[in-house]
């Protein structure tokens, strides 16, 4: 007889638990392909046991999601003014498979190395989320989705995987909203929730972790304020604000250290600039069957090649991967240079495009997206307050503010003496533009 | 329009929103940058979406924090039971300061939003906005039609509140007709 339950064990999770049917999504095409898919692209480089995979995170995701659910539909949980949403029998167990499956499925169209090349490789308009939304739509997974009982819709399954700003052109009602906020939102959703704990665990850091055990058990829906009309969403009792407080820090240095680690941010340039090399001037492929063949896989074998051989095309980015000659910081932004140009590191970048040319210099901006520490928190007494009058903790969580310069190394000691030199006229900042 | 040029415009609405009283919240800076955007074409390069309390731009939230990591804006605690507002930030006068252009061309028409937007709370923006999408949608049809699709985009919005929204935007239209050209 057919095993119904299939357990994987987890380095997270412990388990990941799944029935026949998800068993099927797994066995597809293409989530196998997340093997293959390293979850922090060349971060290995520097932290050697990040060699994760989208694969784990996709089953720790699913197996949060569900965790969450639990909290948020239980009837002790249910606030009486968002009850109306919330909805029973039958119709609360399909979303319950709909919400894991879009879970397991939320990532399916990375590309190789995950975000790493995303925005220069993908056509305009084309995003790794519309290729998960395709994919879930296509008829490999449209076949797993109908032999479902009740079958699901694949429609359903793509507006909770890619959330309410990937997906422009469709309507979500309330209950949509929150279920997509709960995997891939914008506050404690359980992708952010995963990552943070996979990411910390195999880089070896200890900042990605913080107490999800007690947020998920503390997660809410609730109306935003007391006042009559407020949306309904996503929030937490009070008890567990110091969690959530922790998942935001977690967050922060994430970012600052593992994430946007200037080295790593070096090798995403190269690496962009040796799949443009390699996929000329056809790009990535996005038809589905040619897209599902590409995997790191692929990628790092004929970066390898490329590097070993000075005709390939790609050679020089593959030689500045593989033998470690990555480009160097020659510019990092501080307040007293923000404060007299707000615009600093793009002013030292275009500076140093003009005197060593572009192809030597790269400028690396990132700023914090998203809000995350506005949700509503319900008191003891059943009263609604924000969240960031409530902790002293999320007023003062940092935002991540990224401003590099970074120039080749054989070029790092003449750039750094010119800047020194040119830097005050540089930063100065310009006139206004006609 | 370059990100810092809509960053000085969007200090310059908070400033002239916050002359008016406005609560100042997210909310009301989204809805007020809508309309700043489609009823007085100052070229924002926002997309807005129907979802929380009508139209809204994922980008222009992820605008607000990146002003906020620069120094641009600031948040504060005005009142326990609601979200903060946003203030302006220690870097907020410098970047008035560099665009006066691009703040000078913007200037009437963010002083037309900040007065008729100013003293709403979010209840109110939610309909005046959801009907301004609309008949950005559907063009400026009958009364009864566009107030009939805010109705069903967004139940909570009665009937009689809708028909009310509709004029009063259709109103907006014709009052702002005098403004220039950005």
């Amino acid at each position: 007889m057919a095993k119904h339950i299939h357990e994987i064990r987890d380095a997270i999770h412990v388990f990941a638990r799944l029935d026949s049917d998800e068993r099927r999504v797994l066995d597809s095409r293409p989530f196998q392909r997340l093997r293959h898919i390293h979850q922090l692209a060349l971060t290995h480089l520097i932290y050697p046991g990040a060699t994760h995979k989208r694969f784990e995170h996709s089953l720790g995701v699913m197996e949060l999601a569900e965790r969450a659910f639990r909290v948020i539909t239980a009837k002790e949980n249910i606030d009486p003014r968002v009850r109306d949403i919330v909805p029973e029998g039958d119709q609360l167990r399909y979303w319950c498979r709909v919400l894991r499956m879009a879970a397991l499925c939320h990532d399916l169209g990375h590309l190789p190395f995950s975000h790493a090349a995303e925005e220069r490789l993908l056509p305009e308009g084309q995003t790794h989320e519309s290729l998960t939304v395709d994919l879930i739509k296509s008829d490999e997974m449209a076949s797993i989705w109908q032999r479902v009982t009740p079958p699901l819709r694949p429609e359903d399954i793509a507006k909770l995987a890619v959330g309410r700003k990937k997906l422009k052109d469709h309507t979500f009602d309330t209950w949509e909203r929150i279920l997509s906020e709960l995997i891939v939102g914008d506050g404690f959703d359980v992708d952010r929730m995963d990552y943070l704990l996979r990411d910390s665990h195999h880089a070896g850091v200890v900042y990605g972790k913080f107490d999800h055990y007690r947020l998920i058990d503390t997660l809410r829906i609730l109306p935003e304020t007391d006042d009559e009309g407020a949306e309904p969403t996503l929030g937490i009792e009070s008890g567990g604000l110091d969690s959530a407080a922790g998942l935001l820090l977690a967050r922060y240095f994430m970012y600052s250290q593992v994430y946007f680690h200037r080295v790593r941010r070096a090798y995403d340039f190269h690496l962009q600039d040796f799949m443009s090399a390699w996929l000329g001037e056809n790009g990535l492929p996005t038809e589905l069957s040619e897209f599902l063949n590409l995997t790191d896989n692929e990628v790092l074998v004929e970066l390898r090649k490329a590097a070993d051989d000075a005709s390939h095309v790609g050679h020089d980015p593959a030689v500045r991967i593989v033998k470690r000659k990555h480009f160097k910081v020659l510019y990092e932004r501080n307040p007293d240079d923000s404060e007299k140009n707000p615009e600093c590191g793009a002013a030292v970048h275009k500076a140093a495009c003009e005197k060593f040319g572009g192809d030597v210099v790269r400028h690396d901006r990132y700023t914090q997206k998203g809000s995350g520490v506005v949700f509503p928190v319900r008191n003891r007494d059943g009263r609604i307050v924000s969240s960031y009058a409530a902790s002293n903790v999320l007023q003062n969580v940092p935002l991540v503010n990224i401003d590099y310069v970074l120039v080749i190394p054989e070029k790092q000691t003449e750039a750094s003496a010119w800047l020194k030199q040119e830097r005050e006229r540089i930063i100065a900042p310009e006139g206004e533009e006609q | 329009m370059k990100r810092i040029q809509r960053a000085a415009v969007i200090v310059s609405l908070i400033e002239a929103l916050r002359a008016k009283d406005s609560w100042c919240g997210e909310t009301n800076i989204q809805k007020a940058c809508f309309f700043l955007q489609e009823l007085t074409r100052v070229p924002l390069d926002l997309e807005f979406v129907l979802y929380k309390y009508g139209p809204y731009s994922f980008t222009l939230t992820d605008e607000l924090t990146g002003m906020r990591a620069d120094s641009i804006l600031a948040l504060r605690v005005r009142d326990p039971k609601y979200g903060p507002c946003y203030i302006p930030g220690a870097l907020a006068d410098s970047i008035l300061e560099r665009y006066p252009k691009t703040i000078g061309k913007s200037e009437r028409k963010v002083v037309f939003v900040a007065e008729r937007l100013g003293n709403k709370g979010v209840a109110d923006l939610e309909r005046v906005a959801t009907a301004l999408y609309v008949r950005k949608g559907m063009g400026a049809v009958g009364v009864k039609e566009r107030a009939n699709r805010i109705n069903q985009l967004k139940p909570h919005v009665s009937l009689p509140d809708a028909h009310a929204a509709v004029r009063e935007v259709d109103k907006m239209f014709e009052d702002a007709a005098e403004l220039s050209e950005y």
